[in-house]
């Protein structure tokens, strides 16, 4: 232990101004470029347009859980009125402002319904019962207007925190913390709800035939293992970037990546679970959704997927030492934030490769690269004229002086 | 058990030092203490605290345990005797069909295996913290003073033991009356 | 020893401020007098009136229990209601109750523990000990249902009669392995977090008896920091696999349904569902045993409104996953489009037990509601009439799923229906006995609080100013003037 020396959090929290604005114009460059090449791939061959739309699909998904996964700390933290987490809690509240972003992405998943769901292709609905049974639920109109439904929700909630938490940072004002917190409970509610139907009208509904109870919390775990690896990623550039060199020890590492550890295992958890029951009840219905994903290459890709998302980061994350280690964790971080697109690749992808061809190549890339980059200049725009951590926060001493026992 | 021998009087040749117990009335004073007797450069010694007080170990200079690995041994033990015993009985020694399934069904067999996991595990981090510890140890010297039954309760420890080399009868008792303690009490025990 | 000063002193600590944490002690507390108040009830040469009475009732109930046991085994199953189709009624539905009651003292001990919520060290000892005797009562129904309890034994891999194993594919002997080992875990738990607080009752004993007794179980401890450092490690480990093993539990005993095809049973949210519920319970249960005995042993001041308030929320919180999970299977038995799962949804809404869904709809989902009001979470008796209301809830959720399912499956010509016969409810209230009667022994003779662990979280064990902030969430804080004179020591190097 050690008599930490009073910290400097105006000078350690600074916006990151021309830097952030240098990165998100560099990022959104590469955004578009990625984006602009996807398209013109699209363009190119038979079912390349498709593609795209698959392509596009996985990454967007991918992105979004990182801003859901942000948006669910967030609010568990004013929740559980917790302490130890104030100093990181800008990266969580700037990452799930970001769904704002991610709504304009939405576009393209809106206009290529059609390419994505089979159930907003009248002449199929026609000849399916079961669709039929389903057209309540699932058609376009509903559909649009439940995305938009779940995007006002999560801009609504995700500014609503950052606007409190960055005008605390001037005013510092304690009753900014509690109106947050009174407002938690009923803002999990509404993201528990928003969150399991947009799993289910974005990804399970690829199969429209295929249920399961578990999914919303599938996605949702998968949400919050991708978001704190990237927590774990960003607070390191930030001090890359000579932001939170004292305020973010290793306690605050080492808590991340406990989060992380734990978010894997209950990932892996509810992953076994889903499995588990419909490989046993073996009713058709439910197996061809697995079936699909264990035909020829993409056999492969679930194991990778079993052991890179679950074994892998559980042995390397297990003891205290990786955790507390900057690199170890960075390493950690960022092949779990791989793992976690793999497992929306993987959720996505076999509903539209039932020949058991892994489709994996430059439209793939381009479109992680394109939205990626997009998020990226998203993510660093919001700390341009803002702290990067809520210095104004009351519980902020406890944040900087909190030890692991 | 061997000791040095203090000039006790040979009157009492039945009983003979087992060292000496320093009481503390608080935590900063016991930690205080507790820097000046490891810069000191005792070695056997020990405090006694009614809970865990943080900041204790590292006051102390302590080194961390061995039990995390050896619970990892006995998990991986664990599972392994899940799986095996589970392939053993229905995939090997008396194999028969139920529900379809496989002779080794492999995601069949992940909760006997994650629950034997857990048990071997956790028997061994409580006894392996037990034997670690030295308990159960139902006589020992301390015991023999009435004060210190208050370490259990609120009072706080320091004892060091008289087969340390550093240690002396005298120089110790005024070392440890340095360090603030309320009261220095000498423990004896029974000769071998 | 310094007499108990009880003072008045009660602030309210249920008063939110952000900019410092709330006391977890309230009242003139310190080592003395916390260590006082905890060691006089199981040091009181006799316990107060109430609890003799309550022995009374508790153990007549326990011997009831124990000659339906005896009737049951000694002229077979046939003198429950089972029937076919319905195999499985109250022995089952009161398995999972009381399962998932014993889930919350694990839950407390553990996931809490690692959470660093420093208000579980008030009801941690309590909780594990509810927890254990809970798990007792589960052990029972699945253990006389089998019909030939003397065969009981073919569970286990030894070698019997038959020259067959036991069939590990089943999920009933996943079972097995899970609530025996959960069983073990938490009885080690427990246990190990006694030894500290035994050896307290074993410095603090007057008789020979109570010095022996104490003395073995508290196996020689004395508190020495060589010792405590392992054992601080220890309990982390314990935690850190009781946690995954709390999770487990609950989940293998909702495959125990849900691997199964029948609509109603078979839904992938079961496991998660069914923790949620156990968590809901036995939290439930805990408040319902914490509000009177703080009443009874004079504990308001180390069970603080606070800490009824946190687990009000709690409740709150897994009533709401129970509601989110109900409304997810009646959302997906419509979209599915299969009619059986539909057709099942709607006979538990409308057909003939409707009467016990809707009183765990009203027990489980609105109940909880209540806990949005502050009122309702610091005032202990609303608290006590929720919880007894939510107990009730979860033992229909079990009933309903379990009974309504297997009477009216995929056809119509094999549908039946089933009602409890009167050894069946004499065996289920006798399980109540058994429990209560285990518990007031616990509280006649072992400590009911860990002290060693709130004395952690008092401002006195801390050694500098101020250090509190910088210890994680919940760590004590008391009103100004109790703190330790400033020693003025660095003790840092």
């Amino acid at each position: 232990m050690h008599q930490a020396p009073p910290i400097n959090m105006e000078l350690e929290a600074q916006p990151l101004g021309a830097l952030a604005h240098k990165v998100s114009i560099l990022a959104g460059i590469v955004g578009l470029a990625g984006l602009g090449i996807a398209v013109g791939l699209s363009k190119m061959g038979e079912g390349a347009s498709e593609r795209f739309y698959h392509a596009y699909l996985v990454s967007f998904c991918f992105f979004l859980s990182l801003s859901l996964g942000a948006l669910f700390f967030v609010i568990l933290q004013y929740l559980t009125r917790s302490g130890w987490s104030v100093v990181v809690r800008r990266v969580a509240e700037v990452t799930a402002s970001n769904v704002l972003l991610l709504a304009v992405l939405a576009v393209p998943v809106m206009l290529g319904a059609n390419h994505l769901y089979e159930w907003t292709v009248t002449n199929r609905v026609m000849e399916d019962d079961l669709l039929q049974w389903k057209e309540p639920f699932l058609n376009l109109r509903f559909f649009l207007l439940r995305l938009a439904i779940y995007f006002v929700v999560w801009v609504g909630l995700s500014r609503f925190y950052l606007g409190h938490s960055t005008r605390q940072d001037r005013q510092t004002d304690p009753r900014l913390t509690l109106r947050l917190q009174r407002w938690s409970g009923p803002a999990m509610l509404l993201y528990a709800m928003t969150v399991t139907f947009a799993a289910f009208d974005l990804l399970m509904s690829l199969d429209p035939h295929w249920y399961s109870t578990i999914f919303g919390v599938y996605f949702f775990s998968g949400a919050v293992v991708g978001f704190f690896a990237w927590q774990a990623v960003v607070l390191l550039l930030l001090q890359k970037a000579g932001r939170l060199q004292q305020a973010v020890t290793a306690e605050h590492y080492h808590d991340t990546g406990k989060l992380v550890f734990a978010f894997v295992v209950f990932w892996a958890y509810i992953a076994f679970s889903q499995y588990l029951l419909i490989w046993y009840a073996n009713i058709p219905e439910e197996t061809v959704w697995y079936l699909r994903r264990q035909n020829g290459n993409w056999a492969l890709v679930s194991i990778v997927l079993l052991v890179g998302h679950f074994f892998l980061p559980f042995f390397a994350l297990m003891s205290r030492h990786p955790k507390r280690r900057r690199m170890m964790l960075a390493v950690g971080a960022v092949w779990v934030l791989l793992m976690h697109w793999v497992d929306h690749f993987w959720l996505v992808m076999p509903e539209f490769a039932a020949d058991g061809v892994v489709p994996l190549g430059l439209m793939e890339l381009a479109c992680f690269v394109g939205l990626g980059g997009c998020f990226v200049a998203g993510v660093s725009w919001g700390f341009r004229n803002r702290a990067v951590a809520p210095i104004g926060d009351p519980r902020l001493p406890e944040s900087l002086a909190f030890e692991n026992v | 058990m061997s000791t040095t021998d203090h000039a006790l009087p040979l009157a009492e040749p039945a009983r003979q030092s087992w060292g000496l117990l320093a009481e503390y009335l608080t935590v900063p004073e016991l930690l205080a203490a507790a820097e000046k007797v490891r810069n000191a450069g005792y070695r056997r010694w020990d405090c006694h605290t009614p809970f865990p007080v943080h900041g204790l170990n590292d006051a102390m200079g302590l080194k961390p345990t061995i039990l995390p690995w050896l619970v990892l041994g006995a998990g991986i033990t664990g599972g392994s005797i899940g799986m095996g015993l589970q392939w053993f009985t229905n995939a090997f020694d008396y194999p028969f069909i139920i529900g379809g399934k496989p002779f080794f069904s492999v995601p069949a067999c992940i909760p006997v295996a994650f629950e034997l996991t857990i048990l071997f595990a956790a028997v061994t981090a409580l006894l392996g913290m037990l034997v670690l510890n030295n308990l159960p140890e139902w006589y020992h010297a301390l015991f023999r003073s009435k004060q210190f039954r208050r370490a259990t309760a609120d009072r706080f420890f320091i004892s060091i033991e008289a087969i340390d080399p550093l240690y002396s009868p005298e120089a110790t008792r005024e070392f440890l009356k340095l360090t603030g303690s309320s009261h220095v009490e000498l423990i004896e025990e029974e000769a071998d | 020893m310094a007499t108990m000063p009880l003072k008045n002193t009660m602030i309210d600590n249920t008063v939110e401020d952000p900019r410092q944490r709330a006391p977890l002690v309230l009242g003139n507390h310190d080592f003395t007098t916390v260590t006082e108040t905890i060691c006089r009830i199981p040091e009181a040469s006799r316990p107060p009136q109430a609890w003799y009475i309550a022995f009374a009732v508790s153990s007549t109930l326990t011997l009831m229990l124990g000659c339906m046991v005896v009737y049951l085994i000694s002229t077979g199953v046939g003198v429950w209601n089972l029937n076919n189709p319905v195999g499985w009624g109250w022995d089952i539905t009161n398995f999972v109750f009381w399962v998932g009651i014993g889930h919350a003292g694990t839950l407390i001990s553990a996931i809490l523990f690692l959470f660093r919520q420093k208000w579980r060290t008030s009801i941690n000892r309590f909780a594990e000990a509810m927890t254990i005797f809970a798990v007792v009562c589960a052990g029972i129904f699945p253990g006389i249902h089998v019909g030939r309890v003397w065969l009981a034994y073919w569970l286990a891999p030894i070698p019997n009669q038959m020259q067959m194993w036991p069939n590990f594919r089943s999920p009933l002997l996943w079972d097995v392995f899970a609530v025996s080992t959960y069983a073990t875990v938490s009885l080690l738990f427990w246990y190990m977090g006694m030894i500290p607080d035994l050896a307290t009752l074993r410095d603090r004993a007057r008789t020979k008896i109570r010095q022996f007794a104490y003395g073995l179980l508290a196996l020689g401890w004395r508190g020495s920091n060589r010792q405590w450092l392992r054992y601080e490690r220890a309990y982390l480990l314990l935690a850190a696999l009781a946690t995954p093993l709390v999770l487990s539990v609950h989940s293998v005993v909702s495959f125990d349904f849900a691997v199964s095809q029948l609509p109603g049973w078979h839904t992938t949210i079961f496991p998660p569902y069914f923790v949620a519920g156990a968590i809901f319970s036995g939290f439930a249960m805990v408040v319902t045993l914490m509000v009177p005995a703080r009443e009874f042993f004079g504990l308001k001041e180390l069970v603080t409104p606070r800490h009824l308030e946190n687990m009000a929320k709690i409740m709150l919180a897994t009533g709401c996953m129970v509601g989110y999970a109900y409304s997810i299977e009646f959302f997906t038995a419509w979209y599915s489009g299969n009619v059986y799962e539909r057709f099942i949804f709607m006979a538990r809404a409308m057909g003939p037990y409707s009467w016990a869904y809707w009183t765990m709809v009203c027990c489980n989902i609105l109940t909880p509601q209540l806990f949005w009001f502050k009122k309702c979470r610091t005032n202990p008796w609303i608290l006590f009439a929720a919880s007894i209301f939510i107990n009730i809830g979860m033992w229909f959720e079990r009933f309903v799923i379990i009974v309504s399912s297997l009477a009216t499956d995929f056809l119509p010509g094999s549908w039946g229906a089933y009602a409890p016969s009167w050894v069946e409810i004499c065996t289920f209230i006798g399980s109540f006995g058994l429990f209560f009667t285990l518990f007031l022994l616990f509280v006649r003779f072992l400590p009911m609080m860990a002290m060693a662990e709130v004395k952690s979280v008092m401002p006195q064990a801390l050694h500098k100013q101020g250090e509190h902030q910088g210890l994680g969430d919940y760590w004590g804080d008391m009103p100004r003037g109790h703190e330790h004179k400033p020693g003025g020591h660095d003790v840092h190097h």
